[in-house]
């Protein structure tokens, strides 16, 4: 690759706080014109900070950026993208009634509209990158990998000089992934920079030009060839050794291949009976659409399913039924000889069901309230006398469960908003591992956005309450994820069960395929 | 400065919080404006400044019923900071003490109540306002849970049916309006049986404190400890602030929403029957005169706090006895005396703003 030495985007000793948080000190880097220059680190280690302050979201605080040699001091994102540079968010902002050359269009162009005219340019530069995309499709009908190609043409047809992508395939399916790498290699081939944000070390391997590595907001690694110095940046990354590394979540990084690391104990002679047994359970939302379609299972005691598929496919109305949030349409759920089906969340959450939601903030917690009154928020009432909080015991209880689970905080009494994600996450996993006789857990997507610790933790949590004799039902988006920990998987595609195989690496494809929508 | 005066000077900075400080200078700031006001009408301003006086603290009559008048926008405001803790804002306190002085009056007068002993003949017609006003914050509950309707549209609507139903039964004679004997005779009820009526507390009529002020004490200490100490509490504020995860947590949003605006409801009931029983005597067209609003602004600025609500319904209290005085003796026209209350609820939620600042 032809490089030259001057440096598209040069940032020096930037430093950024919020309040008393150093999100990003003293960060200096380089971006050269044609290279894939990948940002690497943890959660919270400021890579979404910098693309920020790179995007004139945030203003620095101490040090200069140059932009082609010259003093880049945006003051807000039209400067950025006047500049020549140009961001895809971690969230996109797409407005979902309308179709995508409106989208497209939307902030572009003031006064008269020729939409054809759009429409043939949209065109173009979709042929040009190697995809396909319905210009008159509506966002709504969109799935998200194709609403992220939305958000990548909107970027691309302002013919950006640097392009910075946030985080951009957490949401894609395996295939996508390796599409949208294809996109960043054409671009950093027609001389402009891409700067990718992950925390997944394959696309790494597949991908980088350069690498810089972010630890507590400081570059604390660089490297010219990533494929093969990945073992060192690891180490950078989560200041500890790869072999150290829980096996699962190693292998969820992406750090070598993916690996079946639970072993299962061999199937007894005599079955046993069935723990949970879910039966054709239908979800129909408001709309009258179906988004569950008879799921039918059956978990034994012990045994933790995995339930694959991309996010959107029935996987949040699979949880919410099982909860107790949703009333199902049809089907029955038996909790060994108990039907739970149209119980209230109160009746399952005494029944000994246990679930880690989706979305931690949205359902699994009150963050305005104290760390004490979440972790303990399902069975408050286990600490009153004549109505009354005894609140000495529930702070020392809850101190005693933050210590056994490891959830980080000043003290139980401060709020639940100042933990950080994989702190709270470890919460409400205490909260629902540690149910009076937790006889089934739910966990949903209960390793997004926490940090490799975190993650290890979190696995070691979930097989020890199915050691105990639980039956789990582990909901992720990530394949690797469910190869690690589960026993046995099903793949969800819009609200079916495509296909149940067993959670090995050589299924890997199959299981993309089923992702897909593909009947094995 | 020495240790000891640095020590005692923070000793007091601590206690002198810069809340109070604020909060107090914004009071004063309006009264000056007020002032001013009064004073560019032509209204000689040591006249009304004496009127003012006179009609808060210048006998022991006027303080207790600037106090007694304080009762009922304590408890529309403790109403209103309980149903705010699940998030509900409760703007129904007018009509509820509008059906709690209808329902007050109706058992006083035809409940057969008077002959009763020990109290009953006042605690009945008492409990049949709150139980009027838990109807009357039930139906904003319901209207919310079973079809959504926002809180503070019901609410208020309901005020206003609940402000006509008073004059339909004051109009009626089928209803609560006295006997017509002449022509002249007035759209109002008879007069409660002195039996009902409210005892003083000190038997002086010089100094007409009510039974109302202890009950309303206790209910603020009830509410106060309600709201930090007990598991009701605790489950209001996480359906306030997080419904579906309170729901997931198995804390009923139903429940707690129709709890919320029955205690509301009961307050502004009780309130209402207060005032009925405590004050007035008469049921008549328009009797609750904007307590209900008055009461909710005073939850307003208390920001949750039920101290907060005391000391807003003391301060709205005694503005409206000195504001009466001031048109009574020195020609101040009412207009303006609602321009001052007007203005001191500016400055303080004004002054809100530099508090939240400062923490």
């Amino acid at each position: 690759m032809q490089r030259t030495t001057e440096p598209l985007l040069a940032l020096q000793g930037v430093t950024k706080r919020f309040g008393s948080l150093v999100a990003v000190s003293e960060a200096s880097l380089d971006i050269m014109p044609g290279e894939v220059h990948c940002i690497l680190g943890e959660n919270g280690a400021g890579k979404s900070t910098l693309c920020n302050l790179i995007f004139g979201v945030h203003v620095p605080d101490k040090g200069e950026m140059r932009f082609r040699g010259e003093i880049y001091r945006p003051t807000g994102p039209s400067d950025a993208l006047v500049s020549g540079i140009a961001m895809v968010h971690q969230h996109f902002s797409l407005v979902h009634d309308m179709t995508v050359v409106d989208n497209v269009i939307l902030g572009q162009q003031r006064g008269l509209v020729n939409t054809r005219a759009w429409v043939r340019r949209l065109e173009r530069l979709a042929n040009d990158y190697g995809f396909a995309l319905d210009p008159y499709a509506k966002i709504d009908d969109l799935s998200v990998g194709e609403r992220q190609r939305v958000e990548i043409i909107k970027c691309l047809i302002r013919e950006p000089r640097l392009f910075v992508l946030d985080e951009p395939t957490a949401v894609l399916l395996p295939d996508e992934i390796a599409a949208l790498l294809d996109i960043c290699r054409r671009v950093a081939n027609g001389g402009a920079a891409v700067v990718l944000v992950t925390h997944k070390l394959a696309e790494i391997k597949k991908a980088a030009d350069r690498v810089t590595v972010l630890r507590g907001g400081r570059v604390v690694a660089r490297s010219d060839r990533p494929a093969e110095e990945i073992d060192a940046l690891v180490r950078a990354m989560i200041q500890g050794d790869v072999k150290s590394l829980d096996k699962s979540a190693a292998s969820t990084l992406g750090v070598g291949e993916p690996e079946r690391v639970r072993t299962t104990a061999a199937p007894s002679e005599t079955p046993t009976p069935e723990a949970v047994q879910i039966d054709g359970l239908t979800v129909i939302d408001n709309q009258g659409v179906t988004r569950l379609d008879h799921f039918t299972l059956a978990i034994g005691p012990g045994e933790i399913v995995g339930v694959a598929g991309v996010e959107g496919n029935g996987q949040s109305e699979l949880a919410a039924a099982l909860s107790g949030m949703v009333e199902p349409a049809s089907g029955r759920v038996f909790l060994g000889d108990t039907e739970t089906t149209h119980l209230s969340p109160r009746q399952i959450t005494a029944a000994g069901i246990g679930v880690v939601p989706e979305d931690r903030h949205a359902v699994g917690c009150v963050v305005e309230m104290s760390v004490a009154e979440n972790i303990f928020l399902n069975r408050l009432d286990a600490f009153t006398r004549f109505g009354f909080l005894r609140r000495k015991e529930l702070i020392e209880a809850a101190g005693d469960l933050m210590k056994r689970f490891d959830v980080r905080a000043a003290a139980p009494e401060i709020a639940f908003s100042a933990l950080s994600g994989g702190n709270q996450q470890k919460a409400v996993l205490a909260r629902e591992i540690t149910l009076p006789k937790l006889a089934f857990l739910i966990a949903a997507q209960p390793t997004r956005g926490l940090d490799v610790g975190a993650v290890a933790a979190v696995y070691g949590h979930i097989r020890a309450a199915c050691e105990r004799g639980a039956a789990v039902l582990l909901i992720s988006s990530e394949l690797d994820e469910l190869i690690a920990v589960a026993d046995r998987i099903v793949v969800l595609y819009r609200g079916r069960i495509m296909g149940n195989c067993a959670a090995d690496p050589s299924e890997r494809e199959s299981i993309g395929a089923m992702m897909a929508g593909q009947a094995r | 400065m020495t240790d000891v005066a640095l020590s005692g000077y923070r000793r007091i900075r601590e206690w002198v919080r810069p809340s109070v400080v604020i909060s107090i200078s914004a009071v004063v700031v309006a009264g000056l404006l007020g002032l001013v006001l009064i004073f560019a009408i032509n209204v000689s301003v040591p006249d009304a400044l004496s009127a003012f006086i006179d009609g808060t603290v210048g006998s022991p009559y006027a303080i207790a019923a600037s106090i007694n008048r304080s009762i009922a926008f304590a408890l529309v405001g403790i109403g209103f900071v309980i149903a705010n803790r699940a998030n509900l804002i409760n703007v129904g306190g007018e009509g509820q003490i509008a059906v709690g002085g209808i329902a007050a009056t109706a058992v006083a007068l035809y409940g057969g109540v008077a002959g009763l002993p020990a109290g009953l003949p006042f605690i009945i017609p008492l409990v049949a306002a709150m139980v009027a006003g838990v109807i009357w914050g039930s139906i904003a509950g319901v209207l919310k849970i079973k079809v959504g309707t926002n809180e503070v549209i019901s609410t208020l609507l309901l005020s206003f049916i609940a402000v006509w139903l008073v004059y339909w039964c004051v109009q009626s004679p089928a209803l609560l309006r006295k006997p017509m004997t002449s022509s002249a005779t007035l759209p109002e009820s008879l007069e409660i049986p002195d039996p009902t009526k409210l005892p003083l507390l000190t038997g002086d009529y010089s100094f007409p404190l009510n039974t109302g002020l202890p009950v309303t004490v206790v209910i603020a200490i009830v509410a106060g400890l309600l709201l930090a100490r007990s598991l009701f509490g605790v489950q209001l504020r996480a359906v306030g602030f997080n419904p579906i995860a309170a729901s997931r947590a198995g804390i009923s949003y139903q429940r707690m929403v129709m709890f919320a605006l029955a205690i509301a409801g009961a307050l502004g009931g009780l309130a209402g029957g207060i005032m009925l029983l405590g004050d007035q005597y008469v049921l008549k067209d328009g009797f609750s005169s904007g307590y209900g609003f008055d009461g909710l602004v005073a939850g307003l600025l208390a920001r949750g706090s039920v101290v907060g609500v005391i000391a807003a319904a003391l301060l709205f209290g005694f503005l409206r006895s000195g504001g009466i005085n001031m048109e009574m003796v020195a020609g101040v026209p009412t207009a303006l005396v609602m321009v001052i209350q007007g203005l001191i609820v500016v400055t303080l939620a004004g002054a809100a703003y530099f508090i939240r600042q400062r923490q």
